[in-house]
C-alpha cells in the first residue's frame, strides 16, 4: 500500500468546498462561486490527475534513477531527514513556482491555475494538465541525488499540495501575526493570485512565506487595495481546453512570426508578455507603469 | 495458465506470476475513482449554482465602465462609450482604439482593437461579433437593440 497525501485528502477537499459554499450562502462569508467557473476549476483538477497518471511513470523512473546515483543514503525513518526535506522541498517549490511565473515556457503550464477570476477552494483544484511535459519536475531531482528516497520526496510534495489547498479562500481574512510571518496564508496567497500591478509576481511560497521574504518577492495584502483575481488578460469563456492550452497555442503562433533566434528564445523563454523590440508588456512593465502613476502610494512596503 | 475475462469467449495465456486480478483491480480502481470524481464535480457545481453566490452583475453603466477601465487600461483616455442593448458589454472609443468590455460569467473581459476595425464590423442577427487575434478570447459579442445602427452615436463621458 502506498501513502499518498493528496488521495487521502480528496474527501476533505470535497467537504471543504461544500462547507465554503454553505458558509457563503448562510453565514454570508466573503466568498463567491460562479457555477461555470467552478465546473471549469473542478474539471481541470480531474484532468490534471489523469495527465499525472500518464506522465507519472516517467517522473518516478527519473527520480528513482537519480536516487540510485545518490551521494548519501538518507533513512526515511530519521526525524532530522523529514525536517530537512520539509524545508528543502519547500525551497525547491518556491523556485519552481517563481520560474513558472517568470518564464513563459513554464508559465504556459501554470497559467491555468490563475485563469479564474474567483478565489475560492475550487480554484485550488484548477491544476495543470501540461506540468509534466515542460520538465519542471527536474528541479526536484537534486533531492534524490542528495539521497532522499523517491517516496519521501513524493510524500512531501503531496503534503505541500494539500497544505496549499486551504489557503485558496477569502473566508479567512488574517491569521495571528506569528503565523503570517512564517507560513503561507490565505492573505499571502490572495496577493499571489491577484492581477493588481502591485501584487503581480509576488508571494511564490508553498508552505513557508520565508522564502519570499528572503528572496525579495514578498508583498503583504493591503486592505485599501483588494486583490482582483485572474490573469492580466482574462480568458473570454470557461472552455477547459482553452484554459489548459491557450498559452501553448500562443507560443506556437508567436513562433510562426519569429524572425530571429533571439525572437524564438524570447517567445519561449522570455517573461510572459515579451515581444521583440520591447513592444510587449511584461509584469515588470506593468509594475513600472503603475509605480509611475501611483507615486508615493507605490512605495515598497517590506 | 489461462485467464478469461468475465463475459468474454477468448482466453488469454498467462505467464507464471502474472496477476490478472491485480491488473483489473488497478484499472477498476482508476475507473471508479474517475467516475466518482465526475459525480462529485457534478454535485459540487449543482451546489454552487443552487447557492446563488456569484458576484452581483448589475447592468453596466458609465461609472462601472470608468472603474473597469481605470484598472484595465489606466492610461487610455475615454472619449465616448456605447453600451450593448442588454448592458452586458460596452465599447469605448479611446483615441484610435476601441476598448471592448464584455461579461464572462460574473466577471468581465477586456480587449482592445483598432477603432477603424470596430466601426467597420457589420451587425448580424441583432449582435455585433468581433473576431479577435487572441487565443484566450477569440470572440467578443455585443447585443444591438432593435432598429439600432452600427456604428452608433456614442455617449460622451463626462
Amino acid at each position: 500500500m502506498t501513502f499518498d497525501p493528496v488521495t487521502l485528502a480528496t474527501p476533505f477537499f470535497i467537504l471543504a468546498v461544500i462547507a465554503e459554499i454553505l458558509a457563503a450562502k448562510f453565514a454570508k462569508t466573503r466568498t463567491n462561486y460562479e457555477a461555470r467557473d467552478t465546473a471549469a476549476s473542478l474539471a481541470m483538477g480531474l484532468g490534471s490527475t489523469i495527465a499525472g497518471v500518464l506522465i507519472g511513470g516517467v517522473i518516478a523512473a527519473a527520480t528513482l534513477w537519480a536516487w540510485q546515483h545518490r551521494i548519501f543514503t538518507i533513512s526515511m525513518t530519521a526525524i532530522w531527514a523529514w525536517v530537512a526535506i520539509v524545508f528543502l522541498e519547500d525551497m525547491t517549490y518556491y523556485w519552481f513556482h517563481r520560474l513558472s511565473h517568470e518564464r513563459r515556457f513554464w508559465w504556459a503550464a501554470h497559467v491555468n491555475h490563475h485563469s479564474s477570476q474567483h478565489y475560492n477552494l475550487s480554484t485550488a483544484l484548477r491544476q495543470t494538465w501540461t506540468g509534466g511535459v515542460n520538465g519542471s519536475w527536474l528541479l526536484w531531482m537534486p533531492l534524490a541525488f542528495l539521497g532522499f528516497p523517491p517516496s519521501m520526496i513524493a510524500i512531501e510534495k503531496g503534503i505541500s499540495l494539500v497544505y496549499q489547498f486551504w489557503i485558496h479562500t477569502e473566508a479567512i481574512k488574517r491569521l495571528p501575526a506569528p503565523i503570517e510571518a512564517v507560513f503561507n496564508t490565505p492573505s499571502h496567497h490572495r496577493v499571489h493570485h491577484a492581477r493588481n500591478p502591485r501584487y503581480l509576481d509576488r508571494n511564490y511560497a508553498g508552505i513557508f512565506i520565508i522564502w519570499d521574504r528572503m528572496f525579495g518577492t514578498f508583498e503583504p495584502e493591503r486592505d485599501e487595495e483588494p486583490p482582483r483575481y485572474g490573469i492580466v488578460k482574462n480568458l473570454g469563456d470557461f472552455n477547459i481546453v482553452r484554459i489548459a492550452f491557450h498559452e501553448w497555442i500562443g507560443i506556437g503562433r508567436d513562433l510562426m512570426t519569429a524572425r530571429s533566434v533571439g525572437d524564438v528564445w524570447g517567445y519561449v523563454f522570455g517573461p510572459p508578455g515579451w515581444r521583440p523590440g520591447g513592444a510587449g508588456t511584461t509584469s515588470k512593465d506593468l509594475r513600472r507603469a503603475w509605480r509611475e502613476r501611483a507615486g508615493d502610494a507605490a512605495r515598497p512596503s517590506t | 495458465m489461462q485467464w478469461r475475462a468475465p463475459g468474454s469467449e477468448r482466453a488469454i495465456l498467462l505467464d507464471e506470476g502474472f496477476d490478472p486480478v491485480g491488473l483489473s483491480d488497478v484499472t477498476l480502481a482508476f475507473l471508479l475513482q474517475t467516475g466518482a470524481s465526475v459525480v462529485a464535480i457534478a454535485l459540487l457545481v449543482a451546489l454552487a449554482a443552487w447557492a446563488k453566490i456569484a458576484r452581483p452583475t448589475p447592468p453596466l453603466d458609465e461609472a462601472a465602465v470608468v472603474d473597469l477601465l481605470a484598472f484595465e487600461f489606466p492610461d487610455a483616455p475615454i472619449d465616448a462609450v456605447w453600451f450593448a442593448a442588454d448592458r452586458r458589454g460596452a465599447i469605448v472609443r479611446s483615441a484610435s482604439q476601441a476598448l471592448l468590455i464584455y461579461r464572462a460569467g460574473d466577471g468581465y473581459v477586456t480587449r482592445s482593437m483598432p477603432w477603424s476595425d470596430a466601426v467597420s464590423a457589420a451587425p448580424e442577427d441583432g449582435a455585433l461579433a468581433f473576431r479577435l487575434a487572441d487565443v484566450g478570447a477569440p470572440r467578443a459579442s455585443f447585443v444591438i437593440g432593435d432598429g439600432a445602427a452600427w456604428p452608433p452615436a456614442l455617449e460622451a463621458v463626462a
